[in-house]
């Protein structure tokens, strides 16, 4: 495929981005003087900003651009990743666990499994969580550049160290505060930037039943289609999407993993924090519309097959197509000058964003979890901010060594992609025990965390390297012939079961810690939140309930 | 020596960076728009960067208003 030719008004328009959230950077600088300002934006945001921030964090360029040409794919069963895949999580970390994790003043997940349980697990969640958060960084680098190269003829070495001397300089200077500044600028400019490719794209087709006019039924159903496996695109049938999708890897992901959860962290008060998981998820069920909406006219575009969209070949492997180029080709097609500049801005924005949300999380659990945990225990909150602010720099430097290893071995990215399954679905199985169930022991915890790992993994490295039997396959999955998607799906649902299972037949014959020290942590041992002395329109509950009734009405809408 | 600053210090709200971008942002489409574009796209003829560019603009003097209503006092 040609590149994009920018003219100077987009060069105009990308490089005041870079100076906007450089200059942010710097002024946020001298709001940074203490350990608690540098990694948990001083606790003093409001509702509002930590939840924009909350869900923009979750909101990198890829996803984007995966889920709009998932959607040429899949069709919109795409949308439950947003929907079901997310909002019963997010309502449910914010009205039942945010209390827990808010109440302890913990700076991260890690923090809670130290006060909860004990140090092994702690350490344990740490250096998964680190390594993770690197690796997905640098493969966030990767494809960042990787999308640059093609679509725009830009240098690797010039996208990816020129991004990250960004990231790493507005971080530094500013921690927390300037990651949430930045995400939250990257949530208007992805609107300001993107929505505009679907509202031309249901122009042209002349309307918006005309977008779904003629659609197969799999392409245009959430469930109607997810009664048998094969009738549906993804290969995936309900208990799956329900259990795997719906449960396990959208309540791994959205209630344990630090990279959002520290956002809420960042809440003035523990109604804004329970309020900020809530807010998000609004605005999480309206992405589809730019998603989902382009995807579908894409596929619309593409077949008609009279040459005016076309799919490239995947620049990693030339025998697939090339999914991912569906948003930007409608960029091309729907453009003119000046708004290209901002169409761009919006996936750079998207990117630097997710980068930036993986080397705040990054540096905050190496700084309190495991340098001071067992590098230096007695360090002043001064040099944990120095350590705070050195680590980024680290950070920055290993992401850009991961994404050259990714460009020599792109196979690796299956594997670091995989990590997801392995550390977030076992650790939800943990959470939910430790929270809700007081008997949980600390050995059994870190023990069933680690039979979940392992259970995840096992079945990961059996899919890959094909050593699961066809009965056994269908044993795992519940199909005969699972795509990748289903296989990610019931690995969680099992690395889940597995780690539940393991801690509760563990916790019957080890000692169980004291009710004393339990206060705060878990549920029985912990005052209820009392909402009755705030007005009805700031309860987190009636937000939570208007929340929720969206998303069935949205799920029978489009049944 | 770090500089020091009082823990009540407040930045400017967000709302404020966010108006400032959008506003910058819609001007420089409208502009974009007025001067028209040497490469073809379909529905050029509604000129997008036109009334998005407008949109953008009125974004970015509502949120610059909000944000800067809110800014902190001394």
């Amino acid at each position: 495929m040609h590149t994009i030719q920018l003219a100077p008004i987009d060069w105009a328009i990308i490089g005041l981005y870079f100076v906007a959230i450089i200059g942010i950077g710097l002024y946020l600088r001298r709001f940074t003087t203490t350990g608690e300002d540098f990694f948990l934006a001083g606790r003093r945001n409001s509702s509002w900003v930590a939840g924009l921030a909350f869900l923009s964090a979750n909101l990198g360029a890829l996803e984007i651009l995966g889920w709009t040409g998932g959607t040429m794919k899949y069709g919109m069963l795409v949308s439950q990743f947003y929907w079901i895949g997310a909002i019963p999580a997010m309502l449910f970390l914010g009205l039942y666990m945010m209390p827990f994790y808010y109440s302890s003043k913990i700076h991260s997940v890690p923090g809670y499994l130290l006060l909860r349980f004990d140090e092994r697990s702690r350490l344990l969640n740490a250096f998964s969580f680190a390594i993770m958060t690197l690796l997905m960084s640098g493969i966030n680098l990767y494809l960042m550049a990787l999308v640059f190269n093609v679509l725009l003829g830009w240098g690797w070495n010039v996208s990816m160290w020129v991004s990250a001397a960004a990231i790493a300089c507005y971080i530094t200077l500013g921690g927390l505060m300037s990651a949430i500044f930045t995400e939250i600028v990257q949530f208007f400019l992805i609107w300001a930037g993107l929505f505009l490719v679907s509202v031309l794209g249901v122009m042209e087709m002349g309307g918006v039943e005309q977008v779904f006019a003629g659609l197969p039924p799999a392409m245009a159903s959430l469930w109607s289609t997810t009664g048998e496996s094969s009738q549906n695109a993804m290969g995936v049938t309900w208990p799956g999407i329900v259990m795997g999708l719906g449960f396990v890897l959208s309540f791994g992901y959205w209630t344990t993993d630090f990279l959002v959860v520290q956002r809420a962290f960042s809440s003035k008060d523990l109604r804004s924090a329970r309020l900020t998981p809530i807010t998000a998820s609004f605005f999480k069920m309206a992405l589809p519309f730019i998603v989902v909406v382009a995807g579908l006219v894409a596929y619309k575009l593409a077949a008609r097959g009279d040459g005016s969209f076309v799919m490239p070949a995947d620049p990693m492997d030339a025998s697939k197509t090339w999914y991912d180029a569906a948003l930007p080709l409608l960029i091309v097609r729907y453009y003119p000058e000046g708004l290209v500049g901002l169409g761009i801005t919006a996936l750079l924005a998207g990117f630097m964003a997710g980068q930036a949300g993986n080397v705040s999380a990054f540096n905050t659990v190496f700084t309190y979890d495991i340098y001071r945990a067992v590098i230096k225990k007695d360090a002043t909150d001064a040099h944990l901010l120095r350590v705070g602010r050195v680590m980024t720099i680290v950070g920055i430097l290993l992401s850009i060594g991961t994404a050259y290893l990714a460009m020599q071995f792109n196979a690796i990215m299956d594997y670091i992609q995989a990590i997801f399954s392995w550390v977030n679905a076992p650790l939800f199985a943990t959470m939910l025990l430790g929270m809700f169930w007081k008997r949980t022991t600390s050995t059994a915890a870190f023990y069933g965390l680690i039979a979940g790992m392992i259970a995840s993994f096992s079945i990961f490295l059996g899919f890959k390297l094909k050593a699961i039997s066809p009965e056994l396959a269908h044993t795992l999955t519940f199909a005969d012939n699972p795509s990748d998607m289903t296989r990610n799906l019931w690995q969680a649902i099992w690395a889940w079961g597995v780690c539940f299972v393991v801690t509760v037949a563990l916790t019957l014959v080890t000692k169980p810690k004291t009710d004393a020290e339990l206060v705060g942590l878990v549920k029985g041992l912990t005052p209820d939140t009392d909402d009755s002395q705030v007005a009805w329109y700031g309860r987190p509950a009636v937000w939570a309930a208007a929340s929720f009734a969206v998303l069935v009405a949205l799920n029978v809408y489009f049944w | 020596m770090e500089p020091t600053t009082p823990k009540s210090a407040e930045p400017m709200p967000i709302w404020f960076f966010v108006g400032v971008i959008l506003l910058t942002y819609g001007v420089l489409v409208v502009v974009a728009g007025l001067m028209g574009s040497a490469r073809p796209t379909v529905l050029s003829e509604t000129r997008p960067a036109l009334w998005w560019g407008a949109i953008l603009t009125v974004a970015g003097v509502l949120f610059t208003a909000i944000g800067w209503a809110g800014r902190p006092k001394d």
